[in-house]
């Protein structure tokens, strides 16, 4: 243990001798990190999110013996063979700033976390093997149990990809909630290296970036999928990308809905780590990120749903839904508006005064939490509500109880509703401590009825009549603007997220125990933020966009075609949403 | 094709361009660093309100909490027809001072919670020296009352900063209070470089036996003028030793060092 621990004491030592700080051009230090950073953890954040999916189509292929899913599932890892490369490219790039700008803060790190990185680095190749012969096998273990071993090998990349990802974000979170007892006079070869890893908010972000990833690597992939379309020459192609840019928004927007409960998991562990920390993040300098934050959830919102009212176009029987979509509209916009009320904000004395009190005497009515969870649940609702008119369009019930089922359907959608509405008003009425629990009984409610009514729905698919064919490819191309609009917005909300998390921490590189003592310590506001934040989405979809004209320059050398096969094979329709082969209904 | 492009790239530049003015209109709101303020004998009630404001509003980050009524009391207003804080502290706990209450409630937090309010704040040492928390109780008696924070009140130049609290000029604070010698040679990161206890890298010579091979003054010279002289076998490693604990260290902690490694044979 000794001898593996010199070098990095010897750059540790080495740091200490020299400099605190690094110094770098233009836009300093932070800046240069930030950058180098936040890309990577886009990079990151889609290979480790496209995996997950291949997997499932793949494995979706297999079963249903349908050979879409699986040049699907071949489609996707192709992408990740090129963005891997980036994401390590911008980590070594990340790991250099970091080593030359912060070598004392680096140093820390290192002495406590060394055995870590080691693994970490050794993981990296491994997984990085493991991709290659996942995507370089796929032709020649393609059949009986070869293939199973294939799709394997796409566990095992998961596997690793997630070990990495984990071992990264103990790095991250101890910078965040370093384990309780620790102060500035702890030395770092004091600290055990599993409590630094194990510490406080570890557990919650390694779940919230792991449903992150499967939003954010489907949004991106829906993204490319419809610039293929718009770019596609022939109806077998325009109509395999309008599927594919189906199931990536299927899969983004199904995940994205997951993702606040365990945004709200981490939340509360910030405050029980330290109530301090969770104020800051909420209530103090950063409060007004979360106003933009429900404005980019709310355009992720609108633009999901006008994606899906589109995509019933193309289905013979949506019409019939038609007329509900200016309602549901309607009602996006008024919870996005209540949403996007602030409430508690700092105000200075003379803000105080003009205000004639701590809160704004109208806004404070909406901006509370009792709305805005409200407005929240009847979003979520509204938007489920769409992809059930999307997957109910062409199907014709003939089971005898279709009419009571269907009934059961509204029933246990206005229950939700209005167990939702009556808590949100309630929640006036009672005490702050009380009003926290409401939030519970509304999500209870909300993912029982989707449960409730998707169960329903496929049993009432079984044996359903078509009233048509979807007719994949006939998509307006205005709707392939609306994926590129949730792709970049995603993009753009993971980096107002990173700066969140990192941001709470302010003037410290570890809380309460390691000073920023650099020129650039301050925590910058949210313009300076939103500034570095556009240019890492810049530099991140510039990037994509090339590695995407790189696969298809790849693609046009190997004479691929996308194969546009619509078989009539069962079951691949069966879960709420998911694409329904022309030949036949979903369901069976 | 090139027309799609565009039109790609367009959308991408309109939707980015959104979200990145909706961060511009809103309020910029920037962390402050806490730095440590230099106040002199002299020091007028007037400076240390102004100070104390502009921790309360920046580095303090006490409006997060004081300034909304919601999760603690009110400071800057009226709270419960009781008036702003000044008018009010000296009221708050029989016996003790508008002074002594604000700053024992910043330091000790839990001693005097306002009922209906939940014990959520932290020790304000952990965040801010003690000059600045000095600072905030001038400005929080200045809100309705009489400022009675003094110079006497404030700790004297020199003295223990809040934990790596950097200087007005941003430079890390250069004394630490303490006088033992295993402490500074710890806190000073001398073992990342010196063998001590048969931990740590060998770069400089061990100071495990030092006192068996160096007499007092040896090791006083080699802290204080460390490329003077290279022991022998650490030769590649010359310069490393950074030349900066006589600015770094007190006398009294020189010495605590020379005693502790001349002791350890």
């Amino acid at each position: 243990m000794t001898d593996l621990s010199l070098p990095l004491s010897l750059l540790q030592a080495a740091a200490e001798s020299t400099r605190e700080y690094g110094h770098f051009p233009g836009i300093g230090g932070r800046g240069a990190v930030w950058i180098a950073a936040e890309v990577h953890l886009m990079f990151a954040a889609f290979v480790l999110g496209v995996p997950m999916f291949a997997v499932i189509t793949e494995l979706i292929g297999i079963v249903g013996k349908d050979q879409r899913y699986d040049r699907l599932s071949k489609e996707f890892t192709r992408l990740l063979v090129f963005a891997y490369s980036a994401t390590a490219l911008w980590g070594a790039l990340l790991l250099f700033f970091l080593t030359t700008l912060y070598p004392r803060f680096w140093g820390h790190m290192a002495e406590i976390f060394e055995l870590s990185m080691w693994i970490y680095a050794g993981l990296f190749f491994i997984e990085s093997f493991t991709l290659y012969l996942y995507y370089y096998g796929w032709d020649r273990w393609k059949y009986g149990r070869a293939k199973w071993g294939h799709w394997g090998l796409g566990i095992l990349l998961n596997v690793w990809g997630t070990s990495v990802m984990f071992i990264a974000n103990g790095w991250l979170t101890y910078m965040m909630s370093p384990p309780a007892g620790m102060t500035a006079e702890t030395l770092p070869a004091e600290v055990g290296l599993w409590n630094a890893i194990a510490n406080a908010t570890w557990m919650p972000i390694n779940i919230h970036r792991l449903i992150a990833n499967a939003v954010f690597g489907g949004a991106i992939v829906a993204a490319y999928a419809g610039y293929r379309f718009l770019a596609a020459r022939t109806d077998e192609e325009r109509a395999h990308y309008d599927w594919m840019g189906y199931v990536g928004n299927f899969i983004a927007i199904s995940t994205f809905i997951v993702l606040p409960f365990a945004g709200y998991w981490l939340g509360r562990e910030i405050y029980e780590y330290n109530q301090q920390m969770g104020i800051t993040m909420m209530g103090g300098f950063m409060s007004w990120l979360w106003i933009v934050q429900a404005v980019l959830i709310g355009v992720l919102f609108l633009a999901a749903n006008y994606y899906l009212w589109l995509g019933m176009g193309r289905i013979p029987g949506a019409e019939r839904f038609a007329p509900y979509t200016k309602w549901m509209l309607l009602l996006l916009i008024i919870c996005w508006m209540v949403w996007a009320t602030p409430h508690t904000m700092i105000a200075s004395r003379e803000e105080v005064a003009a205000m004639g009190g701590s809160h704004h005497p109208f806004l404070n009515v909406l901006g509370v939490m009792s709305a805005k969870n409200t407005a929240v649940n009847l979003m979520i609702l509204t938007t489920f509500l769409s992809f059930l008119m999307y997957r109910r369009a062409n199907k014709l019930p003939t089971v005898p109880w279709a009419r009571s089922g269907t009934l059961a359907q509204g029933v246990m959608f206005g229950i939700a509703a209005a167990v939702v509405l009556f808590y949100g008003v309630y929640g006036y009425f009672v005490e702050a401590i009380v009003r926290i629990g409401f939030s519970v009984y509304q999500v209870l409610a909300v993912v029982m009825c989707i449960i409730g009514v998707t169960v329903i729905d496929i049993l009432l698919g079984r044996g359903a009549e078509s009233r048509g064919e979807i007719r994949w490819g006939q998509m307006p191309d205005r709707s392939q603007y609306a994926l590129f609009v949730l792709a970049v917005t995603f993009t753009w909300l993971m980096g107002l997220m990173g700066f969140a998390r990192s941001g709470i921490r302010q003037h410290w590189h570890v809380w309460e125990v390691m000073r920023d003592t650099s020129p650039q310590a301050a925590t910058p506001a949210l313009g300076y933020a939103a500034n570095m934040i556009t240019v890492c989405v810049v530099i991140f979809l510039s990037l994509v966009a090339f590695i995407f004209w790189l696969g298809g320059l790849a693609e046009r050398t190997a004479g691929v075609q996308p194969a546009v096969v619509f078989p009539a094979g069962p079951g691949i329709g069966s879960s709420p949403g998911a694409p329904v082969p022309p030949t036949r209904v979903a369901g069976g | 094709m090139w027309r799609t492009n565009l039109k790609v790239l367009g959308l991408t530049v309109v939707v980015l361009g959104f979200y990145t003015g909706i961060g511009h209109i809103i309020p910029q709101l920037e962390s402050d660093v806490p730095e440590v303020l230099a106040f002199g004998a002299d020091v007028t009630p007037e400076a240390l309100v102004a100070a104390g404001e502009r921790v309360f509003h920046g580095a303090g980050a006490c409006t997060a909490c004081h300034g909304t009524g919601t999760r603690a009391p009110n400071l800057l207003a009226d709270h419960g027809g009781e008036g702003q804080i000044g008018a009010r502290c000296g009221t708050r706990v029989a016996g003790l001072s508008c002074k002594d209450y604000l700053h024992q409630s910043m330091i000790e937090p839990g001693a005097h919670v306002v009922p209906g309010f939940d014990n959520i704040m932290p020790d304000a040492r952990r965040q801010i020296p003690e000059d600045q928390i000095w600072a905030i109780v001038a400005f929080l008696e200045s809100l309705g009352g009489e400022v009675t924070v003094t110079s006497e009140d404030l700790p004297s130049p020199g003295a223990a900063a809040a934990p790596g609290a950097p200087t007005a000029a941003g430079a890390p604070a250069a004394f630490s209070a303490t006088v033992d010698g295993e402490t500074l040679v710890r806190e000073k990161g001398c073992v990342a470089c010196h063998v001590l206890d048969g931990v740590g890298a060998p770069i400089g010579p061990p100071f495990d036996g030092m006192g068996r091979r160096l007499t007092a003054d040896q090791i006083r010279r080699g802290i204080l003028d460390p490329n003077a002289e290279i022991a022998a076998g650490y030769e590649q490693f010359a310069g490393m030793m950074p030349a900066t604990f006589a600015d770094q260290l007190s006398a009294a902690q020189l010495e605590a060092i020379v005693r502790y490694l001349g002791g350890r044979r």
